[in-house]
C-alpha cells in the first residue's frame, strides 16, 4: 500500500458478531458523501464474503479486499 | 456405558460436520435472517438443498430398510413457543445451535458465552428449575396418530405430512423436492465462488452455496445409521450433545452421553481444523455490551430448544426432512422468532 488509495474513513468492526459487521457497514456508506474512500477491518469470515457483494449490490465500488493476517480482512469501498 | 465404537463414530460425524459447517459458513440464524435484513439468499439456498439431500437421502435409506424413520413428537404449543423462543434466541446469539458451536471452533469468543448459556438452560429446562413448563406445555398440547404409515418406526406416533392424509411418504417427499428446486431455480444466481484451484475451494475458500448443501445433505444422512448403531435412532442434533455434555461433567454420570455429545465436540474440532487450515482461526471478541447480548441470546437458545424438542438442526435439518409435522410446525416458528426479533433489534429507524 503506497498510499494510492487514501481512505476517507476507516470502520473497524473486529470482533463483532453476525450480522453487526453487515449492518455497520451498510449504515457507515450510507452516511458518506460520494468519491469518499471507506476502509473497513473485519475478522468475521462469513460478512468478509458477504459485503463487496451487498455493497456491489448497492452500487458502489469494491476497490479491493485484502487479507490482512489470520481471520483479518481491510476492504476497501469507493463511495458512488 | 457407551461403545468406543460409538464414540469414534460420533466424533469423526462431529468433525466433517464442523468442518462443512465452517466451509459452508453454515447457519440458519443468518439464512433465515438475512431474506429480511439483507434481501440475501444465498445460505438459504444452501439450507434448501440440505432439506432436500437429506429427504431423499433418508427415505431412499428407509425404503432400503438401512433405517426406520423417527419423526420427532407433534405437541404444537410447545413446538410453537419454544420454536419462538429459539428465533429470538438465535439473533441475540449471533448463531443458531449449529453456528453458535461451529463457531467457537474459529476462535469467536462471543459465540463461546452463547454456548454457555446454552447449555446451562438447556439443562435448567430439560431436568432443572424449568422443567415443568416444558412438561406442561409438551403433555398438554400433544397429538399423536395411531397408524405410523410405511418407513416409520412401528412403535413411533407423531404425525407427518404423510401419514395424516394416509398417501406413501415418497408422494410428499417428491411434492417437495419439486417445489424446492423451484425455488433454487428461481433465486439460483448469486454466492457462486469459482476462483481459484479445487483443493484451493475446497480449503481456502467458502464453498458455494449448493456445494455447502450437498455435502451437509450427506453427511446427515450417514449421521443416521451410524446414530442408530449406537442406539439412538435419529440423524443430526446439537441440543442433546450440549446438555448431555454438561450433565455428564455436573452429575459425573457418564451413563448420560449419547453418540449426540460426541457429535458436537467433534463439530468444535472439525470447524477449528477447517478455519486453521483456511487462516480463519483467531481468538476474538465483541465488547461487554454484545457479549451480555450473547449469553442471554444463548439463554434462549436452549429454552426454546428444550421445550420444541429440538434446534434449527433436529428440527429444520433431521426432523422436517422426516416429514414431521412438529419439526415443521417448530421450524416455521424459528423463522418468525427470527424475523420480530431482527427487525426490532436490526431494522427500526
Amino acid at each position: 500500500m503506497s498510499g494510492e488509495l487514501k481512505p476517507t474513513e476507516t470502520l473497524d468492526v473486529r470482533g463483532e458478531v453476525c450480522p453487526y459487521p453487515d449492518v455497520m457497514t451498510q449504515k457507515k456508506v450510507k452516511s458518506m458523501k460520494s468519491g469518499e474512500i471507506l476502509e473497513v477491518l473485519i475478522d468475521y469470515p462469513l460478512s468478509a464474503e458477504r459485503i463487496p457483494e451487498s455493497i456491489k449490490k448497492m452500487g458502489h465500488e469494491v476497490l479491493k479486499v485484502d487479507k490482512t493476517g489470520a481471520s483479518e480482512w481491510k476492504i476497501l469501498i469507493k463511495i458512488k | 456405558m457407551i461403545e468406543p465404537t460409538s464414540i469414534l463414530s460420533g466424533l469423526i460425524i462431529g468433525i466433517l460436520f464442523g468442518f462443512a459447517l465452517q466451509r459452508g459458513r453454515f447457519c440458519m440464524n443468518s439464512a433465515f435472517r438475512d431474506i429480511i435484513l439483507l434481501k440475501e439468499y444465498t445460505l438459504l439456498k444452501a439450507v434448501i438443498v440440505a432439506i432436500i439431500v437429506s429427504m431423499l437421502g433418508f427415505h431412499v435409506m428407509a425404503s432400503l430398510g438401512i433405517i426406520q424413520l423417527n419423526p420427532k413428537s407433534f405437541f404444537w404449543g410447545a413446538n410453537i413457543v419454544g420454536g419462538f423462543i429459539f428465533g429470538i434466541g438465535m439473533v441475540l446469539a449471533g448463531g443458531c445451535a449449529s453456528g453458535t458451536t461451529y463457531r467457537v471452533g474459529e476462535g469467536m469468543v462471543g459465540s463461546f458465552v452463547a454456548l454457555l448459556g446454552f447449555m446451562m438452560s438447556a439443562v435448567i429446562t430439560g431436568s432443572g428449575a424449568l422443567r415443568e413448563v416444558k412438561s406442561y406445555l409438551q403433555t398438554t398440547t400433544k397429538i399423536t396418530i395411531t397408524e405410523p404409515g410405511p418407513l416409520v418406526t412401528t412403535t413411533n406416533t407423531s404425525p407427518t405430512l404423510a401419514n395424516i392424509i394416509g398417501v406413501d411418504p415418497w408422494i410428499v417427499v417428491i411434492v417437495i423436492a419439486i417445489i424446492g428446486i423451484g425455488v433454487l431455480a428461481w433465486k439460483r444466481k448469486g454466492g457462486e465462488k469459482t476462483e481459484g484451484s479445487l483443493s484451493e475451494k475446497i480449503f481456502k475458500r467458502g464453498w458455494s452455496w449448493w456445494a455447502t448443501g450437498i455435502v451437509i445433505g450427506i453427511i446427515a444422512m450417514i449421521a443416521f445409521p451410524a446414530s442408530a448403531a449406537a442406539g439412538r435412532n435419529y440423524p443430526l442434533g446439537i441440543t442433546g450433545g450440549w446438555s448431555t455434555f454438561l450433565n455428564t461433567l455436573t452429575k459425573g454420570d457418564a451413563n448420560v452421553l449419547s453418540w449426540e455429545t460426541f457429535l458436537v465436540i467433534g463439530v468444535v474440532i472439525g470447524a477449528a481444523i477447517a478455519a486453521g487450515i483456511a487462516g480463519e482461526f483467531k481468538l476474538r471478541a465483541p465488547g461487554p455490551r454484545r457479549l451480555v447480548q450473547q449469553f442471554i441470546g444463548g439463554l434462549l437458545l436452549g429454552i426454546g430448544a428444550v421445550i420444541a424438542d429440538g434446534c434449527n438442526i433436529g428440527h429444520i435439518l433431521s426432523g422436517v426432512p422426516q416429514l414431521a409435522i412438529g419439526s415443521i410446525i417448530a421450524g416455521f416458528s424459528i423463522i418468525i422468532g427470527c424475523w420480530v426479533t431482527a427487525y426490532i433489534l436490526l431494522m427500526r429507524k
